[in-house]
């Protein structure tokens, strides 16, 4: 009996164990995939001395696009179904580095197609690999103005690297001056007379804060600029300096990233500088990650920052699912970098289907031109390119193959660990949630 | 069967060996020249192979400074940036007397070359007075020093944006450039190469070794210490200023950023020559080129499963995406290496081609016999 | 036209005078005549005809060596001071802004006094000790003034001398900034004085907590004579060994109690010092042990790279596993900060406010409590004395009874469990990524040469006016943009200064 016993329930194990498998594959295979996979490069900084933290966030996302248009019977061309794969290529935030990777990228791993980079430099030294080996590419994270401008000059004296124009290169991140507008346009709104700014020397904070000072200084604004280095710790010395001037500035904007800006936010709030009544503390779009943010801030409230990217209570159901995945894998909400590398990959894959080939590059570019789809951070569409090269004068040469509004807010905390979701946006006007361009520390809207 | 006993003995004789080690040098150097007619291999190949050469001169330009002279320096990388950065500014703005225009590419390298050897003078003046933990510590200070300097200077040094040397070459078509490229690359570590082994194996580097291993009794002996060390500091220098210049002016890249001067950069140089061995320039440039190798292929680690067997998910090979548990493991072994092989992975496959080995066995047998000769007269005497 | 005219003449006056110092003694062995002048004439005779007159005054001298008289040179030194004086007052140009009179001519005085006086010490066989440090101080504060002085007495150096001279230099220092910009804040009276007194401040609290990681390090250095290059990542490691134990503690208390609790980052402290110290400890008998049992070959290269290579696994392992978002534990006491409020001393002068943040003021009297506990074991313990022994003499201690094997392990865990303990004590107050110990290791470097490799009050003086230092650079550079992107840089180059002038620092055992 015993035996008997045994050898049913074996023989219960072995069926559920060659059953398991079998459902498996016919629930997902509803769909019937080509032989051919479309591959797309990243281009991400997964290593120091990149920016990690970033890279680890746009290569989840890239994952994360593919498996979702997977799921959706992948890139559908004329009828056939491919499989897309996003493959992740390290550029260690080095321009050698990125140079070689995006190379490995296109010759060894064939690409389709490029998405994402992060760091502008690798941004400006990959742009003439994509450009040499036509390879449609969609940047989904560098500000340099420079990247995707149309002739550029790199090298002072020599001809232009791309005199005849810039085809295969768009971006769908903001180019820094677009960024600096809004925060200076509601400072200025504001009625500020006096801003500090403290800026990170690199590629991102200097044609930044280059910007936000002429802006500023146009409107009769009074700036002084501290440079920082990026992993310096103790602020406190040169916030005494601020502190110690006749008069506290009205606003002190930080144009810093990464864990030096939580330090200095926070060091800023111990001493007592701001946010206060008299001065507004203006940090920058990484205290959106409201998780990592109240972590390292504990005495950030009412400290405002400016939001790249949609707004929370903009969020469409795209980018409600995309949230609720990245707070799953990552426990906070999702930077907008994530959102636009994701939309990068579908921008992508809708233009190949627009285009009805994978590999004709002048027709996906052609259609990546024409694109008006709808994705996580809202309609995209470019206004300046080679259907459209005449636009009217005084045009910045980086409108060419830009999307032209990205989303940039300034949003507010008004409770201390409040969600990111819940923070006030105050500035532009049409999106504010509590009916306030600036909430009073110390109140509540 | 007499044949191969024969070859087998010269082989054993050394001689054969050095030989045979020659021969496969030759091969190597055969095969570096032929890879770029290579048609399977893509550009990408070239430009992994171009920045292997390059890290090939750093590694082993450290391997003649550190390993061979003793002179323990974090500051190599600075140098190499002093050469880029150098001819960058004198082909942007000029340099001293000579306007831009007047400053040509090959020109621009030359002065960032001579400049990296004129800091390399002072610096290695300056740290004769100063000995091992002392002189990394003084070499990390200044090149912290020159990558702080360069990167809060934007206005001149462009920041973190980096700056974009003067292109060398002109070639408007990709393939014949980057085949231009990898010759001039390989030509220079060649040439670096030989440079480095003619100091290593002239009287100079005899009088390195001895530095090395006793300062003092090298300068009784009569060994110009302060010359020789500040010597071998602007040598080296140079070569990595020059090596810094050529490699920025778009020949592996078109920009120098200040973070390649890093410390956590001059720390992967000094694990590759670890690994391949500190004494041995060849060994450390090898070390090198493997290492950046085995670095690149472990991004993702895919082990194919035998005998159709799958993962729980049902995939047929295992994959890692290592991350940074690759440089951990790098590390790791950089210091198992130190402590269990301390003259490198690479050691023991060069000293048998090189057949250092038969020669110390010799040594040791003959004094061993020689010690049994005494033991015997002394027997005798009593 | 003018301004690069200047600005070549500011150069090529020092340069040439380089030249002429070494072209001129050549004249000696060329040229033997009887009435030859003594090689440290020539010197100063190369020095001055450089400076005044470029490569016609080296090559008149070098060709007639019998007009090297005291007349000349006299008449030389004029026309030399005559020429830098009118450059120096030219210099109203904003592209060359007074602070290249700092950068230029203070250095090349210093340079110059480096160089010659010690050779005339030695020269008249007089007590050299300390004279490289005078010398160089001196030429930087006063110049000329001092060269001639001491050239001249070569008398014997004091403390006294060096801290006069040091205050002179720093006094110098001020001056040109006060010169620079009258409306700094180190300079604007009345304000100055609590501006200066809050950057003291701010670095002595700041310098206190430095201290603790640097006495680590050269505890580690005093027994074994090795730096250790896994400092930084030991100093990490610790704090992510206290975020993970009061996180995971707090979540287990509160889950057993069903009430909220959270540990206070204090008990943090003792956990990280633990696991560290055993990891030192481990380390030390793996790696550095065959090092004293003269299994290794050149001792102090493998200690450089073997600490090195250690470092580099701690910081990539912990990087995979914590991964590179920041983290913060929470605060050790709930006060913000300190202020010491303003007081109107007279009608004119007020002194205040003067803040301090307050789990930074924790931090301090936490280092400052470990450090005086960590003198106590030396000083009262047996294992302590015993390790005093060892670093004092190896062979005696072996003698007495002491296991010198054991006391380097003891050293090495100690060391590394001070770093992993100042790490645990900051990460409430910074915000904590797995390459955090790079900036701050380069620091206690900085502070332990200073203070002299090997001794403990040393790293404690030395921490404090690093902190001071770093507080008042960034306070008073005269660029504020550049002032805290600088701030490193300063202490680096006190400690490049301090390297090349005194490498046995405040406190260090003399060398032998």
């Amino acid at each position: 009996m015993k035996h008997r016993c045994a050898f049913i329930v074996t023989i219960a194990l072995i069926t559920m164990l060659t059953l398991v498998p079998l459902g498996m594959v016919s629930a997902d295979g509803h769909c019937e995939f080509a032989d051919y996979t479309i591959t797309l490069g990243g281009l991400a900084p997964m290593s120091a001395p990149g920016a990690v933290a970033g890279g680890v966030a746009m290569d989840w996302a890239f994952k994360q696009a593919a498996a979702d248009i997977n799921a959706d019977c992948g890139v559908q061309i004329d009828g056939v179904n491919y499989m897309l794969e996003v493959i992740t290529g390290d550029s260690e935030g080095s321009p050698e580095r990125g140079q070689a990777v995006a190379e490995r990228l296109i010759l060894e791993d064939e690409v389709d197609g490029m998405v994402g980079v992060y760091h502008s430099a690798v941004g400006l030294a990959t742009m003439g690999i994509m450009e040499e080996n036509a390879i449609p590419t969609i940047f989904s994270e560098p500000w340099n103005d420079n990247v995707s401008a149309n002739g550029i000059i790199e090298f002072d004296g020599a001809a232009p690297r791309f005199d005849d124009g810039i085809d295969h290169i768009f971006r769908i991140s903001p180019a820094s001056s677009m960024v600096g507008s809004v925060v200076t346009d509601w400072l200025i709104a504001l009625g500020v007379e006096d801003v500090v700014l403290i800026v990170e020397n690199t590629d991102y904070g200097q044609p930044a804060a280059a910007d936000e000072q002429a802006r500023l200084e146009a409107a009769g604004v009074t700036v002084s600029q501290i440079d920082v280095e990026l992993g310096t710790e103790d602020f406190v010395p040169i916030l005494s300096r601020i502190q110690a001037s006749a008069e506290p500035p009205d606003a002190i904007r930080i144009v810093v990233t990464g864990e030096t800006s939580f330090n200095l936010t926070q060091q800023m709030a111990e001493l007592g500088i701001a946010p206060t009544p008299d001065t507004i503390c203006v940090t920058n779009q990484i205290a959106f990650q409201h998780v990592q943010y109240w972590a390292t801030v504990p005495d950030g409230n009412y400290c405002a920052f400016n939001r790249v990217g949609i707004i929370p209570s903009l969020f469409n159901d795209t980018a409600i699912e995309l949230n609720a995945a990245y707070e799953a894998e990552f426990g906070d909400i999702v930077p907008s970098f994530g959102m636009a590398s994701y939309d990068a990959v579908f921008m992508m894959v809708d233009a190949m289907e627009r285009a009805g080939s994978y590999s004709d590059a002048a027709a996906i570019v052609d259609a990546i031109e024409a694109s008006d789809i709808l994705l996580s951070q809202g309609r995209y569409y470019f206004t300046y390119g080679s259907h459209n090269p005449d636009l009217p004068e005084g045009t910045p040469t980086f409108m060419w193959h830009q999307w032209p509004d990205p989303i940039v807010t300034v949003m507010q905390y008004f409770e201390q660990g409040q969600s990111s979701l819940e923070a006030a946006v105050v500035y532009p006007e049409v999106y504010q949630t509590h009916g306030t361009a600036y909430v009073v520390p110390g109140t509540s809207p | 069967m007499a044949l191969f006993q024969r070859i087998e003995a010269r082989v054993d004789a050394g001689i054969g060996r050095r030989r045979l080690g020659y021969a496969l040098l030759a091969l190597i150097v055969v095969y570096f020249l032929w890879f770029p007619n290579d048609t399977t291999q893509s550009n990408y190949a070239k430009t992994v192979f171009i920045s292997g050469f390059f890290y090939a001169i750093m590694s082993s330009s450290w391997a003649l400074l550190a390993g061979i002279a003793g002179q323990f320096s974090f500051g190599h990388m600075a140098f190499m940036g002093i050469g880029a950065y150098v001819a960058g500014l004198a082909a942007r703005d000029g340099f001293a007397f000579l306007t831009p225009e007047s400053v040509s590419s090959v020109g621009a390298i030359f002065i960032g070359t001579i400049v990296a050897g004129l800091v390399g003078l002072v610096i290695g003046w300056l740290l004769l007075r100063l000995r091992s933990a002392y002189l990394a510590l003084f070499t990390i200070a200044f090149s912290e020093l020159f990558r702080i300097v360069m990167l809060t200077e934007y206005d001149y040094t462009g920041g973190s944006n980096g700056l974009s040397l003067r292109p060398l070459l002109q070639i408007a078509d990709v393939d014949t450039a980057r085949q231009v490229e990898y010759y001039l690359m390989f030509a220079l570590l060649i040439v670096c190469l030989l440079a480095l082994y003619w100091v290593a194996n002239s009287p100079v580097g005899l009088f390195l070794r001895a530095m090395r291993e006793d300062e003092d009794a090298a300068s009784a002996l009569g060994v110009n210490v302060v010359r020789y060390k500040i010597l071998v500091f602007v040598f080296t220098s140079m070569i990595v200023g020059l090596a810094g210049g050529i490699f920025y002016s778009d020949i592996g890249s078109e920009r120098i950023i200040p973070e390649q001067l890093e410390i956590l950069q001059m720390s992967l140089i000094i694990a590759y020559a670890v690994i391949g061995g500190m004494e041995s320039l060849i060994g450390a440039a090898a070390g090198a080129f493997i290492a950046r190798y085995l670095l690149e292929a472990t991004r993702e680690v895919v082990i194919t499963l035998p005998f159709g067997l799958t993962m729980a998910d049902g995939a047929d090979a295992f994959v890692w995406e290592p991350g940074a548990w690759r440089y951990a493991l790098f590390g790791l072994v950089m210091v198992l290496t130190l402590r269990f092989m301390r003259n490198g992975l690479l050691y023991p496959i060069i000293t048998w081609f090189s057949g250092r080995d038969i020669v110390m066995k010799e040594t040791v047998a003959k004094r061993e016999s020689d010690e049994d000769h005494a033991a015997r007269l002394e027997v005798g005497d009593e | 036209m003018i301004d690069a005219f200047l600005a070549w003449l500011l150069l090529a006056g020092p340069l040439w005078a380089v030249i002429g110092l070494w072209a001129l003694p050549q004249v000696a062995d060329k040229r033997k005549n009887d009435d030859e002048p003594s090689l440290s004439t020539l010197q100063v005779a190369g020095v001055v005809s450089g400076f005044a007159l470029g490569p016609l005054g080296v090559g008149l001298y070098y060709l007639r060596p019998r007009w090297i008289t005291r007349a000349t040179l006299t008449i030389g030194l004029f026309v030399a001071v005559f020429i830098s004086s009118q450059a120096l007052v030219r210099i109203e140009d904003p592209n060359l802004p007074s602070i290249a009179w700092l950068i230029l001519a203070g250095p090349l005085w210093s340079a110059i006094a480096a160089y010659l006086i010690p050779r005339r010490y030695r020269e008249t066989e007089a007590d050299d000790r300390n004279v490289l440090t005078a010398a160089a101080l001196g030429g930087f504060a006063i110049g000329p003034l001092i060269i001639g002085l001491m050239w001249r007495d070569t008398p014997k150096i004091s403390r006294d001398w060096m801290v006069v001279l040091g205050s002179l230099g720093a006094w110098q220092i001020y001056t040109l900034f006060a010169l620079h910009n009258a409306d700094n804040l180190c300079v604007a009276a009345p304000y100055h004085i609590t501006y200066l007194a809050q950057q003291t401040a701010n670095g002595v609290v700041i310098g206190c907590i430095y201290s603790l990681m640097a006495v680590g390090l050269t505890l580690i250095y005093s027994v074994q004579g090795i730096v250790s290059f896994a400092h930084g990542q030991l100093y990490m490691v610790g704090g992510y060994f206290s975020f993970y134990f009061l996180m995971h503690g707090s979540n287990l208390l509160s889950q057993l109690t069903g009430t909220e609790i959270s540990i206070n980052p204090l008990w943090g402290i003792p956990v990280a010092a633990l696991i560290v110290f055993l990891m030192g400890a481990f380390f030390e008998r793996m790696f550095l042990k065959p090092m004293h049992d003269g299994l290794i070959e050149r001792v102090s290269e493998y200690a450089i790279l073997i600490t090195f290579g250690f470092g580099f696994v701690i910081e990539y392992t912990t990087l995979a596993i914590a991964g590179p978002f920041p983290q913060r534990t929470d605060r050790f006491i709930e006060v913000r900060r300190f202020t010491l409020p303003r007081t109107q001393v007279t009608d004119e002068f007020a002194f205040g406010p003067i803040n301090i943040i307050g789990d930074r003021a924790f931090a301090m009297l936490v280092g400052i409590a470990l450090i005086f506990a960590l003198l106590y074991f030396l000083q009262r313990t047996w294992t302590g004395r015993a390790l005093r022994a060892t670093s004092q003499d190896r062979q005696a201690a072996a003698v007495t009874g002491i296991n010198p094997t054991n006391m380097n392990t003891l050293s090495f865990g100690l060391g590394s469990m001070l770093a992993a303990m100042s790490g645990a004590a900051l990460i409430p107050i910074f915000a904590w990524v797995p390459w955090v110990g790079a900036e701050m290791v380069g620091r206690s470097y900085v502070i332990v040469v200073l203070g002299g490799l090997g001794s403990v009050p040393g790293a404690l003086v030395g921490g404090i006016i690093v902190g001071i230092v770093e507080a008042l650079g960034a306070g008073c550079h005269p660029d504020p943009s550049r002032g805290a992107a600088y701030k490193e840089a300063f202490a680096l180059v006190i400690f490049a200064l301090v390297l090349l002038l005194k490498p046995t620092g405040l406190f260090g055992r003399e060398q032998h």
